[in-house]
């Protein structure tokens, strides 16, 4: 029997087909077929003959990503249905927090005037400090935060209304 | 020698301590907190205690339970490690205070190197080389910027009691002097419970290289050469060797007798490094002297043939230092990867989560360090390196060619770690010359981005493989639907439940 798969990695998507005959697999990929004779020969870890060479894996599955080891690299790769996916747009600048920790100085309130770079607020994780900055020039609308404040991973920490050019 | 050691830390290096002192037949304490229950040093260790809290205020930084751990289980020495209580001076007070011995230095010879400026002070007198800067008492904010601005820029602003990079700025120009110190205070404060900071001079693509120092209590130091230590993100060292490809025998003589009579002017005692600047002429200048095991220390090992951790044991244990200077030589070169649980193409940001999969290299002269294992949890709670590789060879391009192997055989699968990123700087072309200064990683890898070429085919052929070895039920169900004439079209919902 032959699936369908969606690979999501970065900003990229790859469709695969593939086709499996006991240890043999069928592959399309990008309009060329591959066949290989593959095993696995631990869990997660893939031996698979491609011609006259042998690639050699390590897979693991995670909460909701794959990590692919090849070649002492290693991937992060989500699988998706590409039907009804949301359009990954890139948005200008990033006011969400790169890290969890912990808020330990807000720099603005509500309604101040900010300049692009300027410092919004200090996350301190790992005894590391990290600034979020302003992305542009504007309004400050709202912070999310206070001080001392537990943040997580990508939360946005303040709305910045920008500046009309 | 000790019966029983308690081991302060956790992760590699209390591994690495415990398995020293169980191989000299000393009886092991690990202390951990709710988070490490099941963490490798526990594991290994004869016995352990349970701290609770995994806050490190409340766990690996507590002393008063750390010291009535020891007492409770009859500990003669606490080993610190390196981090956490290692260079706290009153944790060291606290175990002589309490009849358990503390393996380091004093706790006044700890006190007077954790204080930056009373160290240079010290270290000048006996006429080791030092950085011009302002080193003064008066930390207000205008004084700071006034002295700052004399110094000239770019210019250092860096935690008194500070280390491992936190606490520390480089300020390019005068405007963002101020937010630079306010920020290097704060984080000073929070990481060392003090936001005194000093100034200095910044030398601009300057070496990192340090000397490691044998002491005994009874008057003996010698040196064990030098570690370079250049290649550093945010300040911290990723990748370390010895010899330096830049050190030539003179300059290896001088360091190494500057570094032993610091350590003869201060009364210095058990292991010590003392780390130099070095700029483009072959000046070196004093920076400061870690009280303390290095994480780097292996490298020294694998090219001395000198187990450091035992030599601290030993003579904490008031044993004399038999190995004399001219007895000590260097034999092929060694290099370091310190594995990192971080994102090297966002900032280097630590990443958090379950290791799915850890499968370490092994061969000839390969050493690991590590503290971790399948099913290991990351937590935001500690320093996210995870493990230390190193290797030795006969010279610096088979070390290298080594290292590229064994990081290539390196299995972490589970969160975002530096390796591609090591084996990318290994491989740098500067890197093989040897021309690396403290600032390599800006000046080539700066916008370096792990994932630049996409998905290899290879990665895709394995995936699908993987994925069609593993089918996921709705795939079935979807495949049924896509295919009319599918066997799979004939038989029950009932079978899916693969």
């Amino acid at each position: 029997m032959s699936i369908f798969i969606n690979y999501e990695h970065d900003t990229h998507v790859y469709n695969v087909t593939v086709e499996r005959r006991d240890t043999k697999f069928f592959i399309t990929y990008n309009n060329n077929e591959y066949t290989v004779n593959a095993i696995e020969v631990k869990p997660g870890q893939l031996s698979i003959q491609l011609g006259d060479r042998v690639i050699k894996s390590v897979i693991s599955q995670g909460e909701d990503s794959k990590f692919v080891f090849i070649d002492g690299n290693i991937y992060k790769v989500k699988r998706i249905e590409l039907t009804g996916r949301k359009k990954t747009e890139k948005k200008e600048g990033d006011l969400n927090s790169p890290i969890s920790g912990t808020v330990v100085t807000i720099k603005v309130k509500q309604g101040h005037q900010v300049k692009k770079d300027d410092v919004i607020l200090v996350i301190e994780a790992m005894k590391m400090e990290y600034l979020i900055r302003a992305p542009y020039n504007g309004e400050v609308k709202k912070v999310y935060f206070k001080e001392k404040d537990q943040i997580e991973i990508g939360q946005l920490t303040a709305e910045i209304e920008k500046e009309e050019e | 020698m000790f019966k029983k050691v308690m081991i302060a830390n956790r992760g590699e290096i209390a591994v690495r301590i415990i398995k020293a002192c169980q191989e000299m037949g000393i009886k092991t304490v690990a202390i951990y907190s709710e988070v490490d229950s099941h963490s490798p040093h526990v594991e290994i260790a004869d016995e352990s205690v349970n701290l609770g809290d995994p806050t490190p205020s409340e766990s690996y930084l507590n002393i008063a339970k750390i010291i009535e751990s020891a007492r409770s289980v009859s500990a003669e020495a606490i080993h610190p490690g390196y981090g956490f209580l290692a260079e706290n001076p009153d944790f060291a007070k606290a175990c002589n205070d309490s009849g358990i011995k503390f393996i380091g230095p004093t706790p006044e010879i700890i006190r007077l190197m954790g204080d930056k400026i009373e160290a240079k002070k010290t270290i000048a007198s006996a006429k080791v080389p030092v950085i011009p800067g302002y080193h003064g008492i008066k930390q207000d904010l205008s004084t700071l910027i006034k002295e700052g601005k004399k110094i000239g820029f770019p210019l250092l602003v860096k935690a008194t009691a500070g280390g491992g990079g936190k606490g520390m700025r480089v300020v390019n120009a005068e405007t963002e002097l101020e937010q630079a110190i306010e920020s290097a205070k704060r984080e000073a404060k929070s990481a060392f419970g003090n936001d005194s900071v000093f100034l200095e001079q910044y030398i601009d693509k300057p070496r990192h290289i340090e000397i490691q120092i044998l002491a005994d209590e009874y008057g003996h130091v010698i040196h064990l050469f030098e570690r370079e230590c250049s290649i550093q993100r945010r300040h911290q060292k990723i990748i370390e060797e010895t010899p330096s490809p830049f050190v030539t025998p003179k300059l290896r003589e001088a360091m190494g007798k500057a570094a032993v009579a610091a350590a003869e002017a201060v009364g210095y005692t058990n292991a010590g490094t003392i780390e130099f600047m070095v700029d483009g002429k072959h000046n070196f200048y004093f920076m400061e002297m870690n009280t303390r095991l290095q994480v780097e220390h292996p490298i020294t090992e694998a090219t001395t043939g000198v187990d450091l951790v035992k030599w601290q044991l030993r003579i904490a244990s008031g044993m004399e230092l038999t190995i004399k200077q001219k007895s000590l030589f260097q034999r092929g070169h060694a290099l370091e990867c310190r594995i990192y649980a971080e994102d090297p193409s966002n900032g280097f940001l630590p990443s958090v989560g379950t290791l799915e999969k850890v499968e370490i290299p092994i061969g000839p002269n390969i050493r690991n360090d590590t503290g971790i294992e399948t099913n290991y949890h990351v937590s935001p709670y500690y320093d996210p390196m995870l493990a230390k590789l190193t290797v030795n060879s006969e010279n610096r391009e088979e070390s290298i060619n080594k290292m590229i192997w064994a990081l290539s055989h390196y299995v972490v699968l589970g969160v975002t770690t530096n390796i591609s990123f090591l084996k990318k700087v290994l491989e740098h072309p500067e890197f093989k010359k040897g021309n690396i200064t403290t600032q390599f990683i800006n000046d080539y890898f700066k916008d370096w981005l792990i994932t630049k070429e996409g998905l290899p085919l290879d990665a895709i052929i394995a995936l699908a493989v993987y994925d069609s070895l593993h089918p996921q039920r709705q795939e079935i169900v979807r495949y049924k639907e896509a295919d009319p004439h599918s066997p799979w079209q004939h038989v029950g919902r009932w079978r899916m439940g693969l």
